[in-house]
């Protein structure tokens, strides 16, 4: 029984309406305002790869500004992603579909700019904020001199120690962490720790320090012993600097020598595995597995909330040699307007209000993150205990290299580090292979406008 | 070999079915041609740029192809995906017959073993991924507690870059239910007599085995061997959602030294996080004449060992 032609044209017709109205799906330009917003608002889409506690103060930095809104109305999701993998972004952004603002880190921001995902914020006036924020932070918002984001938070590393485990294990003389004093040695931090490591059949229970557990990046241990990663003047990457080949020689190469290659990787899987990550209230420290661990501020929130009977001490990560200056490394993240948005304006008076005094007081209140405006780094009051002691390190803190091959570069310092604590390569070769690697990609962009 | 029939002209009623037919397909069609056929060229096209995803690709010629030849994470890749495929399809054919033999038995309750043998394929693998993820812990999973029971060493799973590719083809054998359903219907096609007429001749179970069963299935076997590799060298997902997928949250971007760090996983790496899709394209195209390679040689080497009832 054959259809007639009549039908075949009407079928045809049939299927591309079918088609058509699968792939128009979403479009809602015209979305009433949500619950909480103001009548007469336009919605603007807001993104973010944070989790649970930074995204539940986020939701009441988005509540705040929607109540206080006569125009935008936020909406935020949480979406999948990471420091560097903004898979979700980038395909949105392509599919038509992205948000109006995402919060990305703000070390990738010139790599992200380079590649054109990101819209240049100079035409919402963002160029004459530069004043309000620290120096280091709008740096790393910029890309060729244009500012492509604005710095929401930032922070530092120092290193945690806990005090019962330490005076368990008969070190009660705690006088070297002393801040007062400097920042402590390493021989003097693996003196302490080798006495509270901690064995059952043959396993780590506790161990005393693991250098490169939580903070302790190539980056932390590299600018501890005064490397330098970047060379402006050659526009190269210098991960093969002797200071840092020397710093992951000592860190992770003798360290997990000294412990048992594989006895500590087995301690790491068990309480610190990154495949993947244990929820935040599991955490090695915060559950008694480590003597010390190098980790930022955000962790005096994790410590109220999670452990708050643990008696933990703050020191400086320790230097090679007595008398070393302390060194550290403020990060953080910035929120900025993917290329394709359809609320840019919105976006931006959002971003205003969440990267300006009131978004960043209420983050730095409840999550012990550290605001990047300078006006708010004066007020004591968003800083009890022992935060301020973060805030007296930020002027002298030093920043990644804000590179177009930012993520690159971390993966593979990453791999050199790995590398290096596994003993399958020596730490000057692995880093020599990893300069080799982002060089490669490097050049395209050189000289790099600062 | 089937010969390919000689074209001739289509009579009126045939083209009046023709075009009745191609409207109904025509969404098909469309389709294939937006979001198959026009990509696979526009990568091709890609894989002679530099392109970031946005803006304008750049002709930068063979230069992502020679780029291959002297990165050795792209190497290093290759290496990790071959050695996991070596491994993967031969324990999975392995695992998947046995899975249908005991499918196969004549027992009563063999409707409920069907079912709980093949229930882990119908989960997905990210969720089964999770669950062995605790499972293989060395300080308090389930599989270092039983080998430690019998007096085997613990084995550090996941952390040491020795076990790391094992665990994955481990877990791939949770998913040897489907494969299993296929070889379960090849077993019950095998005709009853012939095994009659050998247990009068006075052959054993396993002697049957050999003789009998394994070269009348060998048709499926290749089936298997050839679907397997083409799913192993695109292994992903759970290295993906093991190494968490990224490189902020855990030290170590695709597992410990990098074992983890599969042919597809790289490809990722390089378009999504790198944005360099130039390159990433010419990985796909590379990855495709690979497989298409591999797919030939197992045919050829095939010749030799499957068995055609026709043949």
């Amino acid at each position: 029984m054959a259809l007639v032609p009549g039908r075949g044209v009407q079928a045809l017709i049939l299927s591309f309406l079918l088609v058509a109205a699968c792939s128009t799906g979403g479009g809602t330009s015209s979305a009433p305002p949500l619950a909480g917003c103001n009548s007469g608002t336009k919605i603007a889409l807001f993104w973010t790869s944070h989790t649970p506690p930074d995204t539940d103060s986020e939701k009441n930095i988005v509540d705040a500004f929607n109540k206080q809104s006569n125009t935008t109305c936020v909406k935020m999701v949480a979406v999948p992603g990471s420091e560097t993998d903004i898979a979700k972004l980038t395909t949105a952004v392509r599919g038509g579909t992205g948000p109006d603002v995402y919060e990305l880190d703000r070390f990738t921001v010139a790599e992200r700019a380079a590649a054109g995902v990101l819209e240049d914020l100079t035409p919402y006036g963002a160029a004459n904020m530069s004043g309000n924020y620290l120096d280091f932070a709008w740096k790393e918002a910029l890309f060729k001199g244009k500012p492509y984001a604005l710095p929401d938070d930032t922070d530092a590393r120092v290193l945690y120690y806990n005090k019962d485990l330490l005076q368990a294990a008969g070190v009660t003389d705690l006088s070297a962490l002393d801040m007062s004093k400097g920042a402590p040695t390493i021989d003097t931090i693996r003196g302490m720790a080798n006495k509270v490591n901690k064995k059952v059949n043959g396993k780590y229970t506790v161990v005393g320090f693991a250098p490169r557990l939580n903070q302790g990046w190539h980056y932390t241990w590299g600018f501890a012993y005064g490397g330098s990663f970047f060379d402006a003047a050659s526009c190269k990457v210098t991960p093969d600097d002797p200071k840092i080949v020397q710093a992951f020689k000592d860190m992770f190469y003798d360290w997990s020598a000294a412990l048992g290659v594989n006895d500590l990787q087995t301690f790491e899987s068990t309480y610190a595995p990154d495949t993947p990550p244990l929820p935040t209230e599991q955490d090695a420290f915060l559950t008694g597995h480590l003597g010390f661990v190098i980790s930022g501020d955000w962790v005096l929130a994790w410590l109220q909330k999670y452990a708050p009977n643990l008696h933990y001490g703050i020191t400086y990560i320790p230097v090679p040699h007595q008398g070393d200056q302390p060194a550290t490394w403020a990060g953080g993240w910035s929120v900025v307007i993917p290329k394709g948005a359809k609320n840019g304006k919105g976006g931006f008076e959002f971003m205003k209000y969440f990267a300006g005094e009131p978004g960043q007081r209420t983050y730095a209140k409840e999550t012990t993150h550290m605001p990047t405006l300078k006006s708010l780094l004066t007020d004591s009051t968003l800083f009890p205990g022992d935060h301020k002691l973060f805030v007296a390190m930020l002027p002298v803190a030093h920043s990644r290299p804000a590179l177009p091959v930012g993520a690159l570069y971390w993966d593979q310092l990453t791999i050199a580090q790995s590398a290096a604590e596994h003993h399958s390569k020596d730490p000057a070769t692995a880093l020599k292979e990893a300069a080799t690697a982002v060089n490669a990609k490097l050049q395209q962009y050189c000289p790099l406008a600062t | 070999m089937i010969a390919a029939p000689r074209l001739r002209r289509l009579t009126v009623d045939e083209r009046r079915s023709l075009r009745t037919a191609l409207p109904f397909i025509a969404p098909w069609i469309v389709g294939f041609i937006a979001f198959t056929l026009y990509p696979i060229f526009y990568s091709l096209y890609l894989s002679f740029t530099r392109y970031s995803g946005f803006g304008d690709a750049t002709p930068v010629g063979f230069e992502n192809y020679a780029h291959m030849a002297s990165d050795p994470l792209f190497w290093q890749a290759l290496g990790n995906t071959f050695y996991y495929t070596a491994l993967a399809v031969p324990v999975g054919v392995v695992v998947a017959i046995a899975l249908a033999m005991m499918m196969n038995q004549n027992v009563r309750e063999v409707a409920f073993y069907r079912a709980a043998f093949y229930l882990p394929s119908i989960l997905p693998l990210f969720a089964l991924t999770f669950i062995f993820i605790v499972l293989l812990n060395p300080g308090f999973g389930l599989v270092d507690y039983v080998l430690e029971l019998v007096g085997l060493p613990a084995v550090n799973w996941l952390g040491d870059a020795h076990w790391t590719k094992i665990s994955i083809v481990l877990l791939a054998q949770l998913g040897a239910g489907g494969p299993a359903l296929i070889f379960l219907a090849s077993l019950r096609a095998v005709p009853s007599e012939l095994y009659e007429a050998a247990k009068l001749e006075g052959a054993g179970p396993i002697r049957s085995f050999y003789k009998i069963t394994l070269p009348l299935i060998t048709p499926v076997i290749l089936f298997d061997i050839i679907y397997g590799t083409i799913l192993g060298i695109q292994i992903f997902t759970p290295a993906f959602v093991l190494t968490g997928g990224t490189s902020g949250g855990g030290a170590y971007t695709t597992g410990p030294e990098n074992s983890l760090l599969f042919y597809v996983f790289y490809l990722y790496k390089t378009a999504f996080q790198y944005s360099d899709m130039g390159f990433a394209s010419a990985m796909a195209w590379v990855l495709f004449v690979i497989s298409v390679v591999l797919a030939a040689g197992i045919m050829r080497w095939s010749k030799g060992w499957v068995h055609y009832e026709s043949g």
